[in-house]
């Protein structure tokens, strides 16, 4: 099941974090039943506030709903150029944790999406296409209990 | 009252015929001016005056655009000059003036000279009045279109919440059943994975209904909805809403239920987009038969005069004018570092009958 205790998601995102340079890291799962199966931001790594901890995601909204809803990564270089200052608030975790150059992939689980790992800057334009896609490789196939990859079996 | 002597008579008419605001023509029966007062001289167009004073065209009719009638707003049909027997005692003429194009004026026209065939034809200024009426009407017609837009919020958002959810439910439940029926695991597997995209759009269906608007605000009052409203916006934005709420009645009027939620709503909205603070303050309460919303944050503010919107600029406008609706005041405050507030008052004295109805 997702929260194994043989995977410490906390030290594989602290760790994911120094490797990388990363400012900000986080990581997104779904809720077991009694949640209502909603998504939220479980792990932080780098964080500058505990406001991530109050965001429940819906499909479709947010980072973290639109990796979840559509299944494939999405990169936002530059928050200031990609995205729409009105549009901004809707984006809480940008907002809150002042990221402005970001990544996310979303992690598989029988062909499904089952949470979503963030890795972002505060600063633009660190994140670019090359650079996410190194991290991607250097992620591997398996992020803890999950593939990063649909349908790629380990 | 004074003895009237012809003489008197003679001067008091003079007089009023040169002094009044009321802009007076002498038409002859070919509908042309045979005389006309400084009021009158003042409307017409220059030129117009000195056509009609030369003898070259002394016509009423280069000055006269039309009147109003049951079809038309401007209209020439049946026009008054050649139908004096026609009902013309009160009526509306549009005339093109000096210097400010067509102008409506509420007009008088009759025979005064029965032998000689001599009318008179009286004017009045009808600018301001038409003015103060067209305000009214809009503030009627945007009565209108919010509370169209809120009944078709709540139809849509009880069809929602009572039809598609419900059905979505049973639908859950009847999943629910194959978990104690003989199926393999890789079927429950499935199930598992089917139950919990259900769930999640169930949520999202009463998610969109609430949004839509709240059926808690219809049966349970502003403090009921605001407090789930406000559950609901910590979860999608992170933001704390830190809400007190000191009511002697549970319930007020519908419309002022309304308002009070929408502005609230709005100035919230304002407040986590703009501020840059992750918390919100929100009070209601009641002062002196008054209800008193306030939203206040303590972010970055911003200068009240300084005419440059950070969104689109309606979100303000449209908190004011539902204030207005209900006879409300709407209050803003702001200054660059100084935080926002954002403060609603409405009279709640004049609605208890209304609200004691509902």
């Amino acid at each position: 099941m997702n929260n194994q205790p043989s995977f410490h998601y906390q030290e594989e995102i602290d760790r994911l974090r120094d490797r990388f340079r990363f400012d900000f890291v986080s990581l997104a799962l779904v809720q077991p039943a009694e949640d209502r199966f909603v998504l939220t931001w479980q792990y932080a790594s780098g964080n500058l506030n505990e406001r991530y901890k109050r965001i429940v995601l819906h499909s479709g909204k947010g980072i973290a709903g639109i990796v979840f809803k559509t299944g494939k990564p999405m990169l936002i270089q530059n928050v200031a150029a990609d995205l729409s200052s009105k549009d901004l608030f809707n984006y809480p975790i940008i907002v809150a944790e002042r990221l402005k150059s970001l990544g996310a992939l979303p992690l598989w689980e029988e062909k499904r999406v089952v949470g979503v790992l963030l890795a972002g800057f505060r600063t633009e334009y660190r994140l670019d296409e090359a650079s996410f896609e190194l991290f991607q490789r250097g992620l591997g196939t398996e992020f803890g209990a999950f593939r990063v990859r649909e349908g790629v079996r380990p | 009252m004074i003895q009237m002597t012809e003489e008197h008579l003679y001067d008091l008419l003079k007089k009023m015929y040169l002094n009044s605001m009321e802009a007076i023509f002498f038409i002859n029966e070919d509908g042309n001016v045979i005389a006309m007062n400084p009021a009158a001289e003042n409307i017409l167009d220059v030129d117009v005056i000195r056509r009609m004073k030369s003898g070259v065209d002394e016509s009423f009719c280069q000055t006269c655009k039309g009147y109003t009638d049951e079809k038309d707003l401007i209209s020439c049909s049946k026009c008054y000059l050649d139908y004096p027997q026609g009902e013309f005692s009160s009526f509306q003429v549009y005339l093109k003036t000096r210097g400010e194009g067509i102008v409506p004026y509420a007009a008088s026209y009759h025979t005064i000279d029965e032998s000689r065939g001599i009318r008179v034809l009286m004017l009045l200024d009808l600018t301001k009045q038409q003015k103060t009426q067209e305000m009214l009407q809009r503030m009627n017609m945007l009565k209108y279109v919010i509370k169209a837009q809120e009944d078709e919020r709540k139809r849509i958002s009880r069809e929602l919440h009572d039809s598609v959810a419900q059905e979505l439910l049973s639908l859950l439940v009847d999943l629910r059943v194959f978990k104690y029926m003989n199926v393999g695991e890789d079927v429950l597997g499935k199930l598992k994975q089917t139950e919990a995209s259900l769930t999640r759009l169930l949520d999202d269906i009463r998610h969109l209904s609430v949004e839509l608007r709240p059926a808690s605000l219809d049966d349970l009052g502003l403090e009921a909805a605001f407090r789930s409203h406000f559950k609901w916006i910590e979860k999608n934005y992170g933001i704390l809403v830190r809400f007190s709420a000191e009511l002697a009645a549970a319930r007020y009027g519908s419309e002022i239920e309304t308002v009070v939620y929408r502005v609230c709503q709005e100035a919230v909205l304002n407040a986590l987009k703009y501020s840059g603070m992750d918390e919100v303050h929100v009070r209601l309460c009641e002062e002196q038969g008054q209800l008193l919303l306030t939203v206040r944050d303590d972010g970055v503010g911003f200068d009240l005069n300084a005419g440059e919107a950070k969104g689109t600029g309606l979100g303000l406008y449209g908190m004011r004018e539902r204030a207005e609706l209900v006879g409300g005041q709407f209050m803003l405050l702001s200054a660059p570092g100084g935080g926002t507030t954002v403060q609603l008052r409405i009279p709640i004295s004049s609605f208890e009958g209304e609200a004691n109805e509902s």
